[in-house]
């Protein structure tokens, strides 16, 4: 009898044994070999050489690159994450009102999240570009340009078309989050705010945002490190350049290592961004479940 | 009974995940080979040649990897940090190889009869302190290209010279506004084969006369200007900076790229539009330069083997094979490159209407291809059997960059110069220091 509840007690372990074996594998062991390698020396070829005194931290804080890229990243996440909110939130409210069509406009919204990141930016790319880019061909056809225009004359531009993309790709994913959220909102809350003569306003600020809060910080915290750790975007539409301007340190990093053969440099950046992630992520969640708690 | 079964299984799984692969038991020596993809034939031509070779050779296993350009670097690097470096490698570098120590000299596994018929030029180009350390695989140059209907129409010569390239490219923007009329690519891809072009063409380049390192020389800077002076005319395509020589190609393989310096294989993409080889254009009376390619194929050591004189000799034994002219010029014609062997190239001067495109849709030029392989032997190579080449190439790139987007030419190529010796020196004092650990 006493064997068996024994097996009892060990039986959710054993089922969750192989997924926990799983993600030490494949993620705390990558991560400390990444911490390791970020101190070793590393040949450009490869082969490392043992610890070398965090010369690599020092090697990278050194070099004004990185910290260009790491004012990039920030003003890369801030945008992306801040406008792709704004905006989804915006799109999942009209979603939850009743209209003629609502299903066709929400599978629309889908598309840009269904497609592949890469392919996106290809499109993107190659709509944008000046010589033979269907921007401004239709621009012309339509007789609103004369002449076709480079859209990507700086690094700046480049950028922002970067950041623009990444919205748009964002977008869909914010806005399910909200949406699904809006869905679980009790209608009687809103009726009984009717009856007080509520406006639209007071609803929004009084019932909706502090009922969406779990989702939205949800969405937020994970929109924050896809954002940061963004890859496909930058590297297919610039891969970093003009002269090492557009990049993140998603591919600043990527770029250390496999085209200037830095490995090593490479693995201190990945820790540092790896770093300033937690940092962040755990900043926000104790505050939104501090102020949840509060509430409650 | 279920659940316990349930269990077993789960156990089996989180074991079976655990357990190592078994390795395949057999007496035959594996070679592993990657072989970098050049084209859509690549993969076509390898296979057959790995079942011929293992007919003849019963004892090799043969096992050729196709790898793309893009991947290349990664998977090597991945493969040499993980101790499971292929013992037969086909790239561009070497000099990263050769100073961790992990290549077969050259003269251990070329037979005396496959280095004879090697061109000098190409087996001395890969010599490190007296060792040559790497075999050429293919040869490559890049030349003027220019469609000859837009020229024609534009009433524009085909250009010797960097002013004549100006004149020209004037003339033809002011025949059609949505022709553009000259190429060029700095991107991260190959931007350093802009460098050669521009620098080489106007006395400069990546070394001087006694081979140490002159990126900041005078003819580099006006070089680097002269580009800037294309990009800001207007005439090269919008986005130099992130666009590669592929869509270029395409674009004049489509008519919409007047002009562009490309590799010999444009032949097979651009067979669609009526077009002319010119020698690349110089700035005044500098001699015209081309830029010649060598892609490379060396024998990794493998310090674990049990047999090293088989493995040795079962390298050889692909060498030899692969070298053999009629098996060598099969692949030349298949990947539309130039041979650097004697023998084949005989073979190829001959009958160099066997250019064909590797399907066999398109019959070769005989005269196109052999002004090709006359131009090879007065080629520019890139410095890359220097150790700080791959510093040099990306370094060459960024200056490209910045200065095109409008930072000063001589600060920006004098940085640059300043930090690839500070590297020089780390790397001398390095190699110092292992010789006297070593002693």
């Amino acid at each position: 009898m006493k064997k068996h509840s024994l097996l009892k007690k060990a039986e959710p372990y054993v089922w969750l044994l192989p997924s926990m074996l799983l993600m030490a594998v494949m993620i705390l062991v990558p991560i400390v070999t990444v911490f390791q390698l970020s101190m070793s020396q590393i040949t450009r070829a490869g082969v490392i050489k043992g610890y070398n005194d965090f010369e690599n931290f020092k090697a990278v804080f050194r070099s004004p690159t990185f910290w260009h890229t790491l004012k990039n990243t920030l003003v890369w996440t801030v945008t992306v994450v801040g406008f792709s909110t704004l905006i989804g939130f915006v799109i999942a409210m009209v979603l939850n009102q009743e209209f003629v069509g609502r299903k066709i406009v929400r599978a629309i919204v889908v598309f840009p999240w269904a497609t592949s990141l890469i392919i996106q930016s290809v499109i993107w790319k190659y709509s944008i570009n000046a010589d033979y880019g269907s921007l401004n061909v239709i621009l012309q056809k339509l007789g609103v340009i004369e002449k076709y225009i480079n859209w990507t004359p700086t690094a700046q531009a480049h950028f922002a078309w970067e950041c623009w993309i990444g919205i748009f790709v964002t977008v869909p994913f914010v806005t399910f989050c909200v949406l699904s959220g809006l869905q679980s909102i009790d209608t009687a809350y809103y009726e009984a705010a009717d009856i007080d003569g509520a406006s639209f306003w007071q609803k929004l600020g009084r019932i909706t945002l502090p009922l969406l809060k779990p989702s939205l910080t949800v969405s937020t915290v994970l929109n924050i490190i896809y954002v940061f750790n963004s890859f496909p975007i930058i590297w297919t539409m610039t891969k970093g350049d003009p002269a090492d301007r557009t990049h993140t340190l998603a591919t600043y990093l990527y770029k250390l290592s496999f085209y200037n053969g830095k490995s090593g440099q490479a693995a201190a950046v990945s820790v540092i961004g790896f770093v300033i992630l937690c940092i962040c992520s755990s900043i926000y969640m104790i505050l939104s479940l501090r102020a949840e708690k509060e509430e409650q | 009974m279920k659940k316990i079964l349930a269990l077993t299984l789960a156990c089996t799984m989180v074991v079976g995940a655990a357990a190592p692969v078994a390795a395949e038991g057999s007496d035959k020596l594996a070679l592993n080979v990657i072989i970098s993809q050049y084209g859509d034939h690549t993969q076509e031509w390898w296979p057959t040649f790995e079942s011929k070779f293992e007919e003849a050779n019963p004892d090799i296993d043969l096992n050729i990897e196709i790898v793309s350009w893009n991947d290349l670097y990664t998977v090597v690097n991945t493969r040499i940090s993980t101790n499971q470096a292929p013992d037969i490698l086909n790239i561009d570098t070497f000099a990263d190889y050769v100073a961790d120590d992990l290549l077969m000299p050259a003269e251990d596994y070329t037979s005396e009869e496959l280095k004879a018929k090697i061109l000098p030029s190409f087996w001395n180009a890969n010599e490190i302190d007296g060792t040559v350390w790497a075999l050429p695989i293919l040869a490559s140059a890049r030349a003027l290209f220019y469609n000859k209907d837009i020229l024609e129409a534009a009433g524009a010569e085909v250009p010797t010279t960097w002013d004549e390239v100006l004149d020209a490219c004037e003339k033809i923007k002011a025949y059609d506004e949505n022709i553009v009329p000259w190429s060029l690519d700095i991107s991260t891809d190959e931007g350093q084969a802009a460098f050669s072009y521009y620098t080489w063409n106007n006395g400069g380049g990546f070394t001087d006369a006694d081979g140490n390192w002159a990126l900041n020389s005078a003819a580099n800077v006006e070089a680097v200007n002269f580009m800037k002076t294309l990009i800001d005319s207007g005439y090269c395509t919008a986005d130099p900076y992130t666009e590669t020589r592929y869509p270029q190609q395409d674009a004049f393989a489509a008519g919409s790229l007047a002009m562009m310096l490309g590799p010999c294989n444009l032949y097979d993409i651009a067979a669609g539009v009526n077009f002319g080889v010119a020698p690349m254009p110089t700035n005044g009376d500098n001699e015209s330069v081309q830029m010649g390619v060598c892609d490379r194929l060396m024998a990794f050591r493998n310090d674990e083997a049990p047999d090293q004189e088989a493995r040795t000799a079962a390298i050889s034994k692909f060498f030899d094979a692969f070298y053999d002219a009629e098996t060598y010029s099969e692949y030349m014609v298949f990947e539309g490159f130039l041979p650097v062997t004697t023998d084949s190239g005989e073979i190829l001067a001959a009958s160099a209407d066997k250019y064909t495109k590797g399907d066999g849709s398109a019959n070769g030029d005989s005269e196109y291809f052999a002004t090709f392989c006359d131009m090879l032997a007065s080629c520019n190579f890139y410095p890359a059997s220097k150790p700080e080449w791959n510093d040099v190439k990306q370094g060459v790139i960024n200056a490209e960059q910045q200065i095109c987007q409008g930072a000063d030419a001589q600060e920006t190529l004098d940085l640059l110069q300043e930090d690839i010796l500070t590297l020089q020196e780390e790397n001398e004092a390095a190699a110092e220091e292992e010789a006297a650990a070593e002693e």
